[in-house]
């Protein structure tokens, strides 16, 4: 059985890397790419704490997670077919008004 | 043993495709790698006792998210398009303050983490997932199902033609 720390460590890599990317890139669709990758990180951590600890509940939380992301998913990538609908691009940086 | 060579296998083609995710500049690329490290996630719940999720992060992540991200990266047709450079202080200090946060974050788990091993076999199949979810969370259960309608209709709404044809009528 591998011990819960080495899961945690996995999770902290990946959520690193998920915030070097929302930090360093312009593309949109890469920017959110990056934040999927947060997510799961966390939900790493969710089932690892859950094993640790034999509580269920951590495990219900991934499941709703999962679902805010796709919620979460739909409305960005929707935006972003807006935002290309009125710019012809999707970088981050020409998008600096709420309303056009 | 063979466990922990079956964990730091899938730990590194995580890491190592989550790094092509941030590094590549085609975002075609960065989808389909997106979907290796979710799967390579997927073999981590296998190892952590909960198959249910596993097959739940293939289904919804591998299958549906990324099917999402795919169709719009092919819709909006995005492999053509130049992607501008970082400018280089912007990308030396998301590089340097990332890498600190990361450095924190596992000297702190390797400080403060919880390192005794759990005892007793944990079981967490479909039915206990569900048993708990129709008893306890009953309520977030039914608020999410409104959330997702809630996204189902600003999804619609965003990406609708309908401000698109406003704007050819008033030019």
């Amino acid at each position: 059985m591998i011990p819960t720390h080495w899961f945690l460590i996995l999770s902290a890599i990946l959520f690193t890397i998920g915030v070097c990317g929302v930090l360093t890139r312009k593309n949109g669709i890469t920017i959110f790419m990056c934040i999927e990758l947060m997510v799961n990180a966390v939900n790493l951590t969710f089932v690892a704490y859950a094993r640790q600890f034999h509580q269920i509940h951590g495990l219900l939380f991934v499941f709703f997670v999962m679902a805010i992301a796709a919620a979460e998913a739909a409305v960005g990538l929707a935006i972003f077919i807006s935002l290309f609908h009125h710019r012809h691009t999707i970088d981050v940086d020409e998008a600096n008004l709420m309303r056009w | 043993m063979f466990e922990y060579v079956i964990f730091f296998f899938f730990a590194a083609v995580a890491v190592i495709f989550a790094l092509v995710v941030i590094t590549n500049r085609n975002p075609v690329v960065g989808a389909l790698s997106l979907v290796v490290s979710f799967f390579a996630l997927a073999v981590m719940y296998v190892l952590l006792e909960a198959p249910f999720l596993a097959a739940l992060q293939v289904i919804v992540y591998a299958g549906a998210i990324m099917v999402l991200f795919l169709f719009v990266i092919m819709l909006l047709n995005l492999q053509h398009q130049e992607e501008p450079r970082t400018r280089p202080v912007q990308q030396f200090l998301g590089y340097t303050s990332s890498a600190a946060f990361g450095l924190a974050l596992i000297y702190y788990l390797a400080k403060f983490g919880v390192t005794k091993l759990p005892e007793g076999p944990f079981v967490s199949d479909a039915r206990m997932v569900g048993i708990k979810m129709f008893e306890a969370y009953i309520f977030p259960f039914e608020m999410v199902s409104i959330l997702l309608l809630a996204a189902i209709v600003g999804a619609l709404l965003l990406s609708g033609r309908a401000g698109v044809a406003k704007d050819e009528e008033t030019t």
